[in-house]
């Protein structure tokens, strides 16, 4: 389950067929094969996903998948020769002929890593018994990116570092993690302008360190940094200006008319925190997770299922925010 | 999203970086990623002024293993260095000289620690795990072995064959 601090937590596994080029190499009628090839033994693991190419889909279904997390951007950014398979309940989803021929992602919400790493490795290893996945004894796993060499393993949590981005401790942190070869950085928002206060922590080196490990130690670090936010968290909330703003926040979004995707995002950082230290009581932790992600531009328009203007935009995401904190 | 620096074209760059302690990010397009010195990962092993002229050389050379052209894509290790990004498995074979130390220098290593293909990820503590343990391991390798049988991915069996042996031989 999704707590205070840990949003969702991901592990990425690359892999590529050794017997074809890399996909920036590959001609289409290769593209095509390796599709073929993948979906049969897609077809065959005892989990069920759905298996779609990715000229079947709309942009907008795309980029909304983009929005979850479910798919990369530039996965959606080119659709031909690329296919996508996905569990119904979006946990598990591989993408095919992104950067490397495979990309094997499942991600849960909570600080759950190892569980993740678990189901993403199990279904690597059946689809191991239909495809031969290029190996290397001394460089592991190779991929078209030699940064992915070795276990071609990302790990991430999803973090909710609101009192430390208050407090400015992030950047420093992120020095001192660079040194153990993880990495933290802003999602949402534009580049490193971390709005909403949601970080993303994840592993950098791939080659020499087991997937074990890096999973071991993404955890802890995520521990470790949930420890230091909550005790950050109780200092900040000492302060009656601090709990004006999470009020205020509050406000702001039951009454606004209109609401661009970054105020939205900024204020429901602060409502979450509020109800983690039990200034707001009405709403749940979940409620505003998911609409953190459903008021994303893609999102927001599939739901209304039609394109809408950056205005009209504001417009139902004002409302669709008001009735669901109501 | 398009890149900070022109705001006109679509980053493709992702830098980070640190400078007097403040940690940096941008999203940059590849032509402000170049002006601004952030190359591509094979980029840094060159010396900034003989770059551009030492990438064209490297390109025409044959590689230490003897081979201009990787056999399987055709790639040379001059289009390897100036994308980035390797061509194909067996490149990683022809050029692997070659690519070493931009790997040491990506990772800190070059040796693979943790899964192979056909067996779980080896436990950290392997030398720990008692015989039971290495037991059950063997139990799930030899139902993986059936498996791989069963769909006819003899170099699969092979291999599960092979470890089989190792770990029993223990």
């Amino acid at each position: 389950m999704t707590d205070a601090v840990n949003i969702s937590s991901r592990v990425r596994l690359a892999r590529n067929l050794r017997e074809y080029p890399f996909p920036d190499r590959m001609s289409d009628a290769q593209k095509a094969e390796v599709i073929e090839k993948v979906k049969a033994a897609v077809l065959n693991l005892s989990k069920k996903l759905l298996f779609v190419n990715l000229s079947e889909l709309s942009e907008l279904d795309l980029v909304s998948m983009v929005e979850r997390h479910l798919i990369s951007p530039e996965f959606a950014d080119k659709q031909s020769g690329r296919a996508l398979a996905v569990s119904e309940d979006e946990s598990v989803s591989i993408m095919i002929n992104e950067e490397d021929h495979l990309r094997i992602q499942v991600i849960l919400p909570g600080l759950c890593v190892e569980e993740a790493y678990r189901i993403a490795e199990e279904i690597e290893s059946e689809l191991s018994l239909y495809l031969n996945f290029a190996f290397d004894r001394n460089l592991g796993y190779l991929t078209q990116c030699p940064t992915n060499l070795g276990t071609g393993m990302r790990a991430s949590v999803m973090m909710h570092l609101c009192a430390m981005s208050e407090t400015r401790t992030v950047p420093r942190i992120a020095t001192n993690l660079q040194k153990l070869g993880i990495a933290i950085r802003g999602t949402y928002g534009e580049g490193t302008d971390a709005t909403s206060s949601l970080y993303q922590l994840s592993n950098q080196v791939t080659l020499g360190i087991s997937e074990a490990a890096a999973v071991e130690n993404i955890r802890n670090i995520a521990l470790q940094l949930s420890e230091t936010e909550k005790l950050t968290r109780e200092n900040l909330m000492q302060s009656m200006e601090y709990q004006d703003k999470i009020s205020r926040s509050m406000g702001i979004l039951l009454t606004a008319r209109l609401i661009s995707y970054n105020e939205a995002v900024r204020l429901l950082s602060n409502v979450r925190l509020g109800i983690c230290e039990g200034i707001i009581d009405n709403v749940s932790i979940d409620t505003v997770d998911k609409l953190i992600v459903s008021i994303q531009p893609a999102s927001l328009m599939r739901r209304e299922g039609r394109k809408l203007s950056p205005q009209e935009r504001d417009k139902v995401r004002a409302e669709l925010i008001k009735s669901t904190l109501r | 999203m398009k890149c900070q620096k022109c705001k006109v074209k679509n980053a493709t760059t992702h830098v980070k970086r640190v400078v007097n302690g403040e940690y940096e990010e941008y999203m940059l397009c590849g032509d402000c990623a170049h002006e601004m010195g952030f190359d591509n990962v094979f980029d840094m092993d060159m010396p900034d002024m003989f770059g551009g002229l030492m990438k064209s050389l490297f390109g025409a050379l044959p590689s230490r293993s003897g081979a201009a052209r990787c056999p399987l894509c055709g790639s040379t290790l001059g289009d390897i260095t100036n994308t980035g990004k390797v061509g194909c498995a067996k490149c990683y074979e022809v050029f692997y000289n070659e690519l070493l130390p931009s790997v040491k220098r990506i990772h800190g290593n070059t040796t693979h620690s943790g899964k192979t293909p056909g067996r779980q990820a080896i436990p950290e503590k392997s030398k720990e795990n008692s015989e039971k343990e290495i037991k059950e391991q063997i139990e799930g390798l030899k139902k993986q072995l059936d498996k791989a049988v069963e769909v006819q991915n003899f170099e699969l069996a092979a291999e599960l064959r092979d470890k089989i042996r190792e770990m029993e031989g223990k």
